[in-house]
């Protein structure tokens, strides 16, 4: 074989590279494109993630009644009657000095450290001291060998009788400024349960005073409410009560099910835990209902093994420890996950670290101590708590609410996407009900009866319209529309009606008319005629609305909707919305239904008209039921349009994610909440997630949508050309 | 009346209905265009000055609006009354009941000024560091002639302010920066030089602040006495004068001056007072900018994807389900490309070049947050549907026989696809690419995920190297509109302004799809076909 001249040899190695290039790359491209939607799914799949728990290890140390883990989680500090506080370095067990100052030893009694290392101490001598744990660190400095614990011990006040241990404790800060805090504390002594309050700083005697107590119940735990001012008691008999101990009184009481063991707090001490002796568990608030704080059962959890010993709350999110003898587990509050649970072989005391990623548990018979670490970044989110009611801490029942931030750190997160999905659709439908009568009618029109040339100067003028920016749309609906309709909504409301009664008026002179006139100025250019009858559309309201808001609504028709309806009317509303977003979504169904209408075979019509229909009977009857799959088509991609429309939901409502079907208060949309809340949402946090969660939702939906459509749409096409 | 009755069983009577209805969707979208136009444009014409007086004292200012009588409401006038400084707002709705007739005195006089808006009164002196030079009208003639000389003073103080000035602390920034390096390396000597440097760099920047105190004392020497209509009095440095304008003494060719000024201002200028004033010529040039990056990274790309799909992947349902899915990007949300944008170019490309390339500067991201680059990405990647299947449609419409022809002939694949194809598919490649544009342009829920800000310090363009500023934020007319009409605590004052980037933006869209579709128009008449 000849080679070939080197000029051909240079095409054939072009073509060839060509051909490589570009289908590589054609590939590439389609192959990211369509990796878009893996990337969005894989930021939102960790939500789902179960979570992760490991055993670090196992040491051993002499039995404590008390731990107290640092926020860095490298060392935990152990407390016990006999010899006082010991420090140990993480994960190494190795010990740490710890400074002796203190109440003398053995210790008579004494409080396990709470998260925030604070805890109660009645020394040998009988008075009550107060520690507040911290390590001093010098700055940037990682070993813990180079710390110094301090304990900040706050001598107090002496009892009358010494009890047998102190329950619980809180210290209520003193109001304004010099305010004095105050301690209040409860105890079981010989006599049963006691409760006594001192200033911070005193140094006095102080008796205990009895807790108001009805004789057939008996106490076995309690713990002061968040203010310090309610206390609740758990009781043998299973009755969980709600008492005002300076007043005496019962303020409220629930049933437990079974002798009630523990109480804890969750991060924010409003929801109490409840731990019962065979291993009940469970949450309650105090919640107002019908203007009565009421204790109320609100969330439940899984069954443990045996009777619950204690509770420790972690302090970034609403998880909590929860231990027996058997096991020790993690538990979410809001969403009710398990996020973590282990066998145990004995009683114990268990601790978590602020953080929650961090699981202890000291063995008292065999003074082991073990370590679990647990990783467990999206507790708060649940597939039920995504699409279901959930029972929010202050709630008064369960309820879909998003509300991803608050003001405090112990705020709990409310991420049920019930809501946004609620206003998509409600947005969504708005603007179908204003823009698919409009839209489906004007592209009849415009294909069947427009004249050539008006028909080529209105295409153009809608496609330009799907062209206009959703800003330019949002903006004149949020700054024009909506003052203007909040003034004039009875006019605006009855101007399609003045409008529809006008041209049906106009209608049967029409007939009347000379056929050379009709044919020679209306035939086919109907459409200009109808300008002038919208002016006087606009007068005919203009003059009707006030007429109508004097003499039915009583002079304002926001009072009277107020009055009449119960319907309160924000400015920024949904009429204002499916306005603005049927502006957006009308070129869309009107293109596409103009060309699946003007498409139908000309021998259909031509049949139809010949049996003597007339243009409209044909148009209707003929035409409209052909092209259906087409304007059906029209109807999905203008849908999938609305719901993802940002700019103007985001410009035109207020925002709030309530779920109300009024047409007189707006909505949050989907995409609106994703362009609200990403800029602030931290990297890979919960919220990003369920954000991406969003996102991924809204692109499969307008995917569906879309495919749908465009399915139809060929089909269509093929019917065509088979007719 | 049976011929009624005959026209709505007929039909004829919907005929009408349906022409109703198209009516009103064309009255609606000429009647937006048309306002839009109307307000944007009238804003920057000198209104008269209106003086009235009500039970409360006299007003004097521009007419804004008019709400007439209705049902329990009196009848209301709006009145742009200026001097926030004094009154605390721009604007007084005023009943017409016990309004006294209007009256336009001459002397009435709008000062456009750099802060607190504009103020509206009249002028009652002028002096030089003290001294009184001039009062009443002369005083106004006299300002007038020293205006154009304190306006240059004042641009040469911001020049400095932003040109040498910035020049000086990002040299500054720059060296700290190798100092920190080298603090780890302990080499004296070098850390001697850097701080030399860093010396000589301050003794310049001091020289330059000094001069700029200068001009500024300069600026502030002559200064107006003014009076509000109210009596009250007040001291502006002229200084601060943008624009004097006795709008009531006024002819239409003065005013048509005035009118041109205030509109090159508008294009021309930066804004002021946290973008209710002044210009937008940084929101003008940064989209322009963005769109232009965009569609250097759209074309190439849907026009490859374009041409493998057509020409060089095997036909079957494979090809005909991505070529559904490519299509189908075009419907899906913008704000879903946008938290793409976020996660995958920012955090994750972006974060992944800042450790790689700019870990001195970390933790201050640099490609790690939102920047023209990752804007133009995502709107390239938003817009690739638009160019496949504007692309897609022009290569099928080539006719069979002209590629045969060349086939014939002996010419590769590529060659036919080069020499034959693309050049008469390009008119479609070009209008897929306007649209393309005009659909960029318009977008602005992607970009405010993937950087663009109310107000960009420096442009992501300019002449310290290297002269384009991937990573720089920028202004968008999109985002303007959106900030400035929401997000501003005077949004009646800045409506104006809002409407007229509205204004500019619709043109920008209309303009671009109007060519497109024209392209697609004579095309398509050309090569036959349809969409449907």
């Amino acid at each position: 074989m000849p080679s070939l001249p080197a000029n051909q040899s240079r095409a054939k190695r072009m073509d060839r590279f060509m051909a490589f290039t570009i289908s590589g790359g054609g590939m590439l491209i389609i192959g990211a494109v369509l990796a878009m939607l893996l990337f969005i799914m894989k930021e939102a799949v960790p939500l789902f993630l179960p979570a992760l728990a490991r055993s670090v290890g196992t040491f051993k140390a002499p039995p404590s009644g008390g731990a107290w883990l640092d926020e860095s989680c490298k060392t935990v500090v152990l407390a016990s009657r006999t010899e006082g506080l010991r420090a140990l370095r993480f994960p190494e067990g190795t010990p740490l000095a710890v400074p002796t100052e203190g109440p003398s030893l053995p210790w008579r009694t004494f409080t396990a450290p709470n998260p925030k290392g604070e805890f109660l101490v009645i020394g040998a001598d009988g008075r009550l001291s107060l520690a507040r744990l911290a390590w001093s660190k010098p700055p940037g400095e990682n070993d813990p060998a180079q710390w110094t614990l301090t304990p900040n011990w706050q001598s107090g006040v002496s009892f009358e009788t010494a009890p047998d241990a102190i329950l619980h404790f809180r210290i209520l800060e003193g109001g304004g400024l010099g305010g004095e805090s105050t301690l209040r504390l409860v105890a079981r002594t010989q006599e049963g349960f006691v409760w006594a309050e001192s200033p911070l700083d005193a140094t006095t005697t102080i008796a205990w005073k009895p807790l108001p107590r009805d004789p057939a119940l008996h106490p076995t735990a309690a713990a002061w409410s968040a203010d310090g001012r309610n206390l609740f008691v758990g009781t043998q008999e299973g009755r969980l009560l709600d008492l005002d101990p300076e007043a005496g009184t019962l303020l409220s009481s629930a049933d437990f099910g079974e002798p009630i063991q523990s109480l804890g707090f969750a991060l924010g001490q409003s929801s109490l835990l409840v731990g019962g002796t065979h291993g009940k568990l469970g949450a309650y608030q105090r919640v107002r209902v019908n203007e009565v704080f009421q204790l109320q059962a609100f969330h439940d959890f899984p069954r443990l093994n045996g009777p619950v010993l204690g509770f420790q709350p972690s302090q970034r999110d609403k998880r909590f420890l929860a231990w027996t003898p058997n096991e020790a587990v993690v538990d979410h509050l809001t969403t009710e996950r398990r996020l973590f649970s282990s066998q145990l072989d004995g009683p114990g005391l268990a601790t978590l670290a602020p953080r929650g990623d961090l699981i202890l548990h000291a063995n008292d018979a065999t003074g082991a101590l073990s370590l679990w670490s647990l990783d467990a970044p999206h507790p708060q989110v649940s597939f039920g708590l995504l699409w279901g009611k959930t029972h929010y801490e202050g709630y008064e029942k369960s309820e879909y609410v998003w509300q991803s931030t608050g003001g405090t750190d112990d705020f709990e997160p409310k991420f049920s996407l019930v809501p946004l999905v609620f206003g998509t659709l409600k947005g969504t439908l708005y603007a179908m009900l204003f823009a698919f009568p409009l839209a489906v009618l004007g592209a009849l029109y415009t294909s069947q009866f427009a004249s050539p040339r008006l028909r080529n100067a209105i295409k153009p003028t809608v496609e330009i319209m799907a062209a206009l920016p959703s800003v330019v749309l949002g903006f004149l609906a949020g700054l024009v529309m909506a003052p203007l309709l909040e003034r004039m909504a009875v006019e605006v409301l009855i101007y399609p009606i003045a409008v529809f009664l006008l041209a049906m008026l106009i209608t049967p002179f029409w007939g009347r008319l000379p056929q050379t006139f009709r044919n020679a100025f209306g035939n086919g250019r109907e459409v200009l005629w109808m300008f002038p009858v919208l002016l006087a559309g606009v007068w005919l309201a203009s003059l009707a609305g006030p007429w109508i808001e004097r003499v039915m609504m009583g002079g304002s028709y926001r009072t009277w909707l107020q009055s009449a309806m119960g319907i309160t009317y924000d400015q920024r509303n949904s009429v204002v919305v499916g306005f603005a977003m049927g502006f957006a979504v009308i070129p869309i169904i009107f293109t596409i239904s103009e060309d699946a209408l003007s498409s139908v075979p000309k021998s259909l019509t031509s049949a139809s008209l010949a049996c003597g229909a007339s243009p409209w009977q044909t148009a209707w009857r003929v035409v409209l039921p052909t092209a259906s799959p087409g304007i059906f088509s029209a109807t999905m991609v203008g849908l999938g349009r609305a719901i993802g429309e940002t700019m103007i939901v985001l410009m035109a409502t207020g925002n709030t994610p309530i779920m109300d079907w009024s047409p007189f208060n707006g909505m949050r949309t989907l995409a609106a909440n994703i362009a609200v809340e990403i800029p602030e949402a931290p990297l890979h946090g919960t919220l990003y997630r369920v954000l991406f969660l969003a996102a991924f939702l809204l692109f499969i939906f307008t995917f569906i949508l879309n495919t749908v459509a465009e399915l139809v749409r060929q089909r269509l096409r093929r019917r065509y050309e088979s007719i | 009346m049976s011929r009624v009755a005959e026209h709505f069983r007929r039909g004829g009577a919907f005929v009408w209905l349906s022409a109703t209805v198209l009516a009103f969707c064309l009255a609606m979208i000429l009647g937006l265009v048309g306002f839009i136009a109307a307000k944007g444009m009238g804003y920057f014409w000198p209104s008269p000055l209106v003086q009235v007086q009500t039970p409360d004292g006299p007003v004097l200012g521009e007419i804004t609006g008019r709400e007439p009588a209705r049902v329990e409401e009196p009848a209301k006038t709006q009145f742009r009354v200026g001097n926030r400084d004094i009154y605390g707002q721009d604007f007084r709705w005023i009943l017409n009941a016990g309004l006294s007739a209007p009256e336009f005195p001459t002397d009435a006089l709008l000062i456009e000024r750099l802060e607190y808006g504009p103020f509206i009164g009249r002028i009652v002196s002028l002096s030089h560091n003290g001294q009184q030079v001039a009062t009443g009208p002369t005083a106004l003639a006299e300002a007038k002639g020293r205006l154009p000389e304190t306006n240059r003073v004042r641009r040469r103080i911001q020049s400095i302010e932003k040109g040498q000035v910035g020049d000086l602390n990002q040299k500054i920034e720059k060296l700290r920066l190798s100092r920190r390096k080298l603090e780890g390396a302990s080499d004296p000597s070098a850390l001697q030089a850097l701080d030399t440097k860093v010396a000589a760099l301050q003794t310049a920047y001091d020289a330059l602040q000094a001069s700029l105190e200068q001009s500024r004392l300069e600026a502030k020497a002559w200064t107006l006495g003014l009076q509000t209509v109210d009596g009250q009095v007040r001291e502006l440095p002229l200084g601060s004068v943008v624009r004097m304008v006795p709008a009531n003494a006024m002819g239409r060719l003065d005013k048509l001056g005035v009118y041109l000024s205030r509109l090159w201002e508008f294009l021309a200028d930066d804004p002021r007072e946290s973008n209710t004033e002044g210009g937008i010529f940084p929101a003008i040039f940064g989209t322009v900018m963005m769109v232009l990056v965009m569609s250097i990274l759209v074309v190439p790309l849907g026009v490859i994807t374009a041409l493998y799909l057509r020409e060089y992947a095997r036909q079957g349902w494979l090809v005909r389900a991505v070529r559904v899915a490519v299509n189908n990007l075009a419907g899906v949300p913008s704000i879903v490309f946008g938290v793409f944008g976020l996660g995958f170019f920012v955090y994750t490309l972006g974060g992944t070049i800042d450790q790689l390339f700019f870990a001195d500067s970390l933790p201050t991201p640099t490609y790690g947050t939102g920047g023209i680059l990752w804007a133009s990405l995502t709107l390239a990647l938003l817009t690739v549907p638009v160019v496949v299947v504007a692309t897609e449609e022009a290569l099928g419409a080539v006719p069979r026989s002209q590629r045969e022809a060349s086939l014939a002939m002996g010419a590769t694949k590529w060659q036919t696809l080069w020499n034959i194809v693309i050049p008469s598919a390009t008119p479609g490649i070009l209008t897929g690419m306007i649209l393309a544009i005009a659909r960029g342009a318009g977008e602005v829920a992607p970009l405010m995920l993937t950087g663009v800000v109310k107000l960009a310090p420096s442009m992501p363009l300019d002449s310290t190297f290297p002269f384009f500023h991937f990573d720089r934020k920028f202004m968008h007319l999109g985002f303007h509109v959106y900030d400035v009409g929401f997000q501003s605590p005077n949004s009646e004052a800045a409506k104006p302004m809002v409407f007229m980037a509205s204004f500019l933006l619709l043109m920008v869209v209309v303009i671009l799809n109007l060519f497109a579709l024209n392209l697609r128009r004579k095309l398509r008449e050309r090569l036959g076909g349809s969409t449907f």
